[in-house]
């Protein structure tokens, strides 16, 4: 039976070429705009850190150590503290993981001098590696003792390797970062998160994630004059200005941001209590100038909350909704007009036994016929609205790409849009009774 | 009347269908023209910049570590000012259009109340160099333009250049020259005496609002101490020998600086005019993306009634040739289908402008997006209803042309 609705559509598509175009390409700019804004929305949502990110929180507080006369409120949850405050956070372990960290970007260059190259990496006080689920290809990350004696140790990545080295396995060698080298403990596989979603302020402009190079501890990256790529915020008392970049002189400025693992909201409010005690301690002994205000953010409202997806993204996504929602109504009405203008055949099945369910599902049918062919169609628009996306000066035009997720999403989209429109006409051409239709026909 | 109301509520499908397309298109063009003339805003705002293809801007130079001190900038600047064909150079914390940094204040006239939100360009020589066109007062003087602030400047007291829109704003109807401008609420905010007043001048942080404020910018003297970012505005005196002198300032400030700049991030020397460009280039996207989608929609629209009309046309010729019969004149039925259209398309106009109102509300609450200014809706109501008509014209022609003799004809 299906088979004989099959060529019957087809069949009747063919009597009115022009018509069938015009809804089936209706139907295709409506699926395609929605696909294009979908695909770009679907890489810039979902977890930073797949399977991690979600139990991850950031630690905010106002740690300011003095009156700030020209900004005296504290409008926006800040996650920069000094490297003390990151430390006594990370030494109470009161969560399952914690490290502190900032983005540095400095030259690594090898012993000899004779090769070096621009890296990203970040300074962090904790196991930030195993935190973040960084995959080591080879070595270790350092250890707690490393840390505390400040030993200059580095794990460095498998392209960084290569290009310094001409080897994947570089442990044990020396790289030079800023006065010092640095022993080689650890490569990790090339790894970047799939969207910024830590050390917001200075990888401001960014919405997918930056490659890290290294990863070293804090103390011992500044005692050889490497610091995080931007200072921070700087209190009275530094000699450095209110902003600089890869200065190491960074000893009462605000630079580090403390993350932390926490599995259950259990912990959640647990770890919460902890952090509100320990910065209010702070305020009430006179270290930090203003009340605290801490708090935990998890990662997604903080992405959320530092707008990392640009406003656009959902907007236009809204917009090809609305869109698509016209063209569904806008074929849905043709539909109808060409169901009913056939009313005199549908009576005439009727009359000779073809029950309401059986016309209905004729018509079905047929409008998932042409939804597959606006999906057909809607295949090589959704390609060139993501081709015009990824020639915009946007930050996001990297994620405008076509995958095979992105085509199954649009054949579904398609066929249950070519459904769903003529659900309306489909009904109201089945029931009109037989032979009152003969009678005017 | 009453012959055209009362079909469409015994057909109601097609005329509902009409009254929804209708409303959601409304919707989704009026809140997408809103969105288009935001973006619009700094597109066709002057900037003041006289000659873009005279100015070169070198920026991105970021040192290693503390600032460069003044005068090792004014050093750069001497050897800039060297470089045959430059007719002025002049060093800024931040230039229009440069985005890496912003100055912004909340400036009120000494006494008054009258507040804008202001953007502050500190540097020497700004008025040669971007070629700003003094409208009342002078420019700064030779001593004024060698202040070095200890610290940006921002808040030291001092000459200042404003421009005529924020001249406006502070001192309504008044002559802005001579008065005192303070920036911040603070007893002991800076003062600010306005010297002279430029025609415009855009803020360099212009976001993606539609903002009346985009031309509220000042002018300070001076270079400001302890920046780390400086930026060098380089005009030349034919547009022709630009491609050379940038190519010098790339040369000079490379050997100046080069070797104290942080390593992987590199200078942008470009001609003003591309700077403008690439910076102007995603609103310009969004403007014609917005405007496409519009367009598909209302396009979409008239089509969408157009087929609507012309099947209830078809359904109803033999009425229509019984009403001819009995009297109705062509243009009767012509007005007839147009009353129709009017009517249903009017419906939707009522229900979409409810929905636009909704949606503007929404988003302002999700998005910092502004309240959609009123005049929107009338207007977007009398473009519907004319694509309404435009949309209804041939069903109404085809309407009109049965003729009578279709009466008699069998069913």
């Amino acid at each position: 039976m299906f088979k004989y609705y099959l060529t019957l559509a087809l069949r009747r598509c063919r009597q009115n070429l022009p018509m069938v175009a015009l809804l089936a390409l209706t139907m295709a700019v409506g699926i395609a705009s929605c696909m294009t804004a979908l695909t770009i929305f679907r890489a810039l949502s979902g977890e930073a850190l797949p399977g991690i990110s979600p139990y991850l929180y950031v630690a905010t507080m106002d740690a300011r150590e003095a009156v700030d006369k020209d900004n005296p409120d504290y409008k926006q949850p800040d996650s920069y503290v000094g490297l003390v405050d990151a430390r006594a956070l990370v030494d109470a372990h009161r969560a399952r993981q914690q490290a502190a960290l900032a983005q540095s970007l400095t030259t690594m260059g090898t012993a000899d001098g004779k090769r070096s190259t621009q890296a990203f990496g970040l300074m962090a006080y904790g196991p930030v590696l195993s935190m973040f689920g960084v995959p080591l290809r080879y070595g270790r990350p350092w250890t707690a003792a490393e840390q505390a004696s400040n030993a200059p140790v580095v794990v460095i990545d498998t392209r960084t390797a290569l290009k310094l080295f001409g080897t994947e396995d570089a442990v044990g060698r020396s790289v030079t970062m800023g006065r010092r080298g640095f022993r080689v403990i650890g490569v990790a596989a090339p790894w970047k998160p799939r969207m910024v979603f830590f050390d917001l302020q200075r990888n401001q402009g960014n919405v997918q994630g930056q490659e890290q190079n290294f990863f070293v501890p804090a103390q011992a990256a500044l005692d050889a004059g490497v610091g995080p790529f931007t200072s921070g915020e700087c209190g009275k008392g530094s000699d450095i200005p209110k902003i600089s970049f890869q200065s190491a002189a960074v000893a009462n400025c605000r630079w580090v941001e403390t993350w932390v693992r926490l599995d259950t909201p259990a912990d959640v409010s647990a770890y919460d209590r902890f952090l509100s005690g320990y910065a209010d301690a702070q305020h009430d002994a006179g270290r930090f100038a203003y009340p605290p205000h801490a708090g935990l953010y998890g990662t997604q409202a903080w992405m959320t909350q530092n707008h990392v997806v640009p406003d656009d993204v959902h907007l236009n996504l809204m917009l090809a909704g609305g869109f698509l929602l016209l063209c569904l109504v806008n074929v849905a009405g043709l539909l109808a007009a060409r169901f009913l203008r056939r009313q005199g055949d549908v009576a005439i099945r009727r009359a000779l036994g073809a029950s309401k369910r059986h016309v209905f599902v004729q018509h079905l049918v047929e409008t998932g016929l042409l939804g597959l062919v606006g999906g057909v169609l809607a295949l090589p628009l959704t390609w060139l609205g993501l081709w015009i996306v990824r020639m915009q000066p946007v930050s996001y035009a990297d994620a405008a790409r076509f995958s095979l997720g992105v085509f199954v999403i649009l054949l579904a989209l398609s066929v249950g849009v070519g459904l769903l429109v003529g659900i309306l006409p489909a009904w109201r051409v089945c029931r009109q009774p037989p032979a009152l239709q003969i009678k005017l026909a | 009347m009453r012959h055209i109301v009362k079909p469409l509520f015994r057909h109601r499908m097609m005329p509902l269908l009409v009254v929804l397309q209708v409303a959601l298109a409304c919707a989704i063009a009026c809140n997408a023209l809103f969105l288009l003339q935001q973006k619009l805003v700094p597109i066709l705002t002057p900037d003041g910049v006289g000659h873009p293809d005279r100015l070169i801007v070198a920026w991105d130079m970021i040192p290693k570590g503390q600032p460069w001190p003044a005068p090792r900038l004014l050093e750069v600047e001497r050897a800039l000012r060297g470089i045959p064909g430059v007719a002025a150079v002049g060093m800024a914390g931040a230039l229009p259009m440069t985005t890496n940094a912003y100055m912004n204040g909340n400036v009120h006239g000494d006494g008054l109340h009258a507040k804008g939100d202001t953007s502050v360009y500190i540097g020497d020589h700004l008025v040669d160099v971007l070629g700003l066109q003094l409208v009342a007062g002078r420019d700064f003087s030779a001593a004024e333009q060698a202040t070095q602030y200890k610290n940006i400047g921002i808040n030291d007291n001092g000459p200042t250049i404003i421009t005529q829109a924020l001249a406006e704003q502070l001192f309504p109807g008044g002559d802005a020259l001579g008065k005192v401008v303070r920036i911040g609420d603070d007893a002991d905010a800076a003062r600010r005496t306005v010297v002279g007043v430029v025609a415009h001048l855009m803020r360099n942080k212009f976001g993606q609002d539609d903002r009346a404020d985009i031309d509220y910018s000042m002018l300070f003297p001076g270079i400001p101490g302890n920046w780390p970012i400086p930026v060098f505005g380089i005009r030349v005196s034919h547009a022709a020998e630009a491609a050379h002198v940038r190519k010098a300032v790339k040369a000079i400030v490379q050997r100046e600086l080069g070797t104290e700049m942080v390593q992987g991030i590199h200078p942008v020397y470009e001609m003003y005019g591309d700077l403008r460009n690439r910076m102007l280039a995603r609103s310009k996207a969004a403007v014609w993306l917005l405007a496409g989608v519009s367009l598909i929609v209302l396009l979409v629209t008239v089509v969408g009634i157009m087929g609507l009309t012309s099947y209830w046309v078809q359904q109803r010729t033999r009425q229509i040739g019984i009403r001819r019969a009995l009297g109705a004149r062509r243009g009767d039925i012509l007005r007839e289908v147009r009353a129709e259209n009017l009517l249903v398309v009017g419906a939707g106009i009522v229900l979409g402008m409810a929905l636009t109102y909704a949606i503007n509300l929404w988003l302002m609450r999700h998005y910092e997006l502004a309240r959609l200014p009123w005049p929107y809706l009338p207007y977007g109501a009398a473009l519907m209803l004319l694509l309404g008509q435009l949309a209804v014209w041939l069903p109404a022609r085809r309407a009109a042309g049965v003729p009578p003799v279709v009466a008699t004809r069998a069913a």
